[in-house]
């Protein structure tokens, strides 16, 4: 055994380093993907999961068929166009849905498993590093996940049929929900390595996740009613002036979704309508009542849309002409002139994630806590 | 001899409380080395400082010529450690098990598969192969973890309360495996309230209580420099008269600092001489015409020597 613990030696090369590191995610990872697809269990989930999307879209290709076909007339490709877009945003909500509370639940025991088990004391004292420790684990969760991201794009794909979604559509939504996955995967196992219970950790990640997702909405929401309280002809005189930060709707894909699903919609449809009246001016479009800019032309109105309106800051009405005003702002491939919101959500995600594992790696190591590694060099202890 | 394992002047606080109070260690190479203390003495801590679990708040240990504060990574390569309290993964087999952690280690593939053989062979577990670690009896895991610290080949193993919880049997089973580990020229550190299982596997010990080394050396050594005495434990064949008077007869000898009768018709003596004199004293006694069945230290030496030690001046210490 002698010329193994040789070949082991230890090295501070770069190189050898990294193979070190790859090897510890990869040995990390194998026995974490060893036990999740061990027995029934996994092939058993990803079948539901792909049964009730399927059931999902085709009942809701069957509400829409009914409702598009009798409501609104026009030429039968627009009514399949519609109908595509629906399908697109129900599935891809539904997706969401289903990524926004799978990817923290794998994640979530992740550590404090290992500490329930006892094992974590076991695995820290070999020279695995505390990264691969904390990689291995959230791509061997990930892993999964991804797999069932990856079953539902055939599914999603359906939406071809119908018309009015573009693969770029597609593919951003896809986008979204990946870097979500990873996002909400890295924050399940920050709280996993900060919480010491793994039931603890599960309910703090589900009411994180909440609070970033239902949370979210519910304060821009708030902010922009307040906000835009109006009486006699004048807006902005509630309680709260100018428009909610963006960065409140950052880590919330649902909104990005949405955003990417109203970038589908030629004409103005219920996505946007949906998303604009919780982001308020964000979007992009602002939708004021009659007696507040009847005219179209600029609002004068403190802290709605002066004196800073957001790049691509509108103004419209929706019940007057049917049309709104869109300020300069990009011109995108499908009509709709906005400034995209889906790529701050995909940034942010992964700026949390990078973040979070780095903490959460951190958690994990023993001695290390707080301070880069320098080999060579003792920290300053802080003795109570 | 130089230590290959070296304590210099370790403290742990946790919160105002000392842990470890400055414990000065050191193990030479091919001992069997035991840390000895009550529950709460801070062995458990010690070892986790040593296995760089724990970073001392100051003071420092060496292991095989590395720092623990300093070089973690090269003393985790030198070491195989067993905590006092583990775990197994679920849905694992015995040799996934190994496997995992010598991937940790980064043992190439081709070492691994006949390195986890001959490791099962040597803790007796190779039909255990396939089996699911869940599946496995508290003594097999213990041998399992004791197994998955030798993966690497390690020079040192510190093994923290490994005979807890297990049957006589598997005791004597692990003190086997421990010695013929000694034997491959392992140096093992064992920490252990239970004084027995150490007296006959250690070469030294070390007694620990309230975070300090209060005795280190050869069991014997410490015995002989520390000279407490002992308890002996007699047995008089008389009736209950001749009990009394026996007892009076050993309360006379200027070696015996009291004499008691026990339950059970034996007579305890707290005994303070030295082999000879107990000899003497034995003699005495059976030109006295008592008639004496049997004569004898009570305790294990270890044991009474600990009980002294740890007792002085403070409240006594249950054993567990």
């Amino acid at each position: 055994m002698s010329e193994t613990t040789a070949a082991v030696a230890t090295g501070r090369h770069p190189i050898r380093a990294l193979r070190r590191t790859f090897g510890g995610i990869s040995a990390v990872g194998a026995k974490e993907l060893r036990g999740r697809m061990r027995g029934r269990r996994a092939f058993v989930i990803l079948t539901l999961y792909l049964l009730l999307l399927g059931g999902f879209a085709w009942m809701y290709e069957l509400i829409l068929a009914a409702q598009v076909g009798v409501g609104i007339g026009g030429s039968a490709a627009y009514a399949s166009a519609l109908i595509g877009q629906e399908i697109f945003g129900g599935l891809l909500m539904l997706i969401t849905l289903l990524v926004v509370f799978l990817a923290p639940a794998f994640t979530a025991g992740a550590i404090s498993l290992e500490r329930e088990k006892q094992t974590l004391d076991m695995l820290v004292t070999t020279p695995i590093s505390s990264l691969a420790i904390v990689i291995g684990k959230l791509l061997s969760a990930l892993t999964y996940v991804f797999i069932l991201i990856g079953a539902s794009i055939p599914i999603t794909a359906v939406v071809f049929v119908f018309g009015g979604v573009a693969p770029d559509d597609v593919i951003r939504g896809y986008i979204v929900l990946i870097a979500t996955a990873l996002g909400l995967g890295a924050f399940g196992l920050f709280c996993s390595s900060i919480v010491k219970r793994t039931q603890a950790a599960t309910v703090v990640t589900v009411f994180g996740v909440l609070a970033m997702t239902l949370g979210s909405i519910f304060i821009l929401y708030f902010w922009n009613v307040m906000a835009s309280l109006s009486a006699g002809g004048l807006q902005g005189i509630g309680p709260i002036k100018g428009k909610a930060p963006e960065v409140i709707a950052y880590l919330n894909p649902f909104l990005a979704q949405a955003d990417i699903i109203c970038g589908t919609q030629t004409t103005y449809g219920a996505w946007c309508d949906r998303y604009a009246q919780i982001m308020g001016g964000q979007s992009g479009i602002i939708f004021t009542d009659n007696s507040g800019v009847s005219s179209g032309s600029g609002v004068a109105v403190p802290g709605v849309a002066v004196p800073v309106p957001a790049p691509g800051f509108a103004v419209g009405s929706d019940t007057t002409g049917g049309g709104f005003a869109v300020a300069p702002a990009p011109v995108t491939a499908f009509g709709v002139s906005r400034d995209a919101f889906w790529p701050k959500t995909v940034i942010a995600w992964l700026v949390a994630a990078v973040a979070m594992i780095a903490l959460s790696i951190q958690l994990v190591s023993p001695t290390r806590r707080w301070r880069p590694h320098r080999p060579g060099r003792r920290r300053k202890d802080a003795a109570p | 001899m130089s230590a290959i394992v070296r304590t210099d002047g370790l403290v742990k606080r946790y919160d105002g409380t000392l842990a470890v109070a400055g414990i000065d260690l050191a193990v030479e190479p091919g001992e069997i080395f035991g840390l000895v203390g009550p529950n709460g003495a801070g062995k458990t801590t010690t070892m986790r400082i040593l296995a760089t679990l724990l970073r001392p708040s100051s003071g420092d240990a060496e292991i095989a010529g590395w720092s623990v504060t300093r070089n973690p990574d090269e003393v985790r390569r030198v070491l195989g450690f067993m905590p006092d309290v583990f775990g197994v993964y679920d849905d694992m087999k015995v040799w996934e098990y190994l496997d995992f952690f010598a991937r940790c280690y980064g043992i190439p593939p081709a070492g691994r598969r006949r390195m986890i053989g001959d490791l099962l062979e040597l803790v007796d577990l190779a039909d255990k192969r396939e089996a699911y670690v869940q599946t496995l009896s508290r003594g097999m895991q213990q041998r399992l973890c004791l197994a998955h610290a030798l993966v690497h080949d390690p020079q040192i193993l510190l093994l923290d309360e490994p005979a807890s919880g297990l049957d006589p049997r598997a005791r004597v089973e692990l003190r086997e495996l421990l010695r013929e580990l000694r034997s491959l020229g392992k140096t093992i550190l064992i920490s252990s309230h239970i004084l027995p299982e150490l007296e006959e596997l250690c070469t030294s010990v070390a007694i620990v209580d309230r975070g300090q080394v209060l005795a280190q050396g050869r069991v014997a050594d410490i015995e002989r420099r520390l000279r407490f005495g002992a308890v002996l434990r007699v047995r008089v064949l008389a009736d209950d008269e001749g009990l009394d008077a026996a007892v009076a007869h050993f309360e006379a000898d200027p070696d015996v600092a009291s004499a008691m009768r026990l339950e059970d018709d034996t007579i305890e003596l707290a005994f303070r001489g030295d082999d000879a004199a107990a000899a003497r004293l034995l003699a005495a006694a059976v030109s006295d015409g008592l008639r004496i069945v049997t004569f004898a230290r009570a305790a294990s030496d270890l044991e009474e020597l600990f009980l002294q030690v740890t007792a002085t001046d403070r409240e006594p210490v249950l054993l567990a």
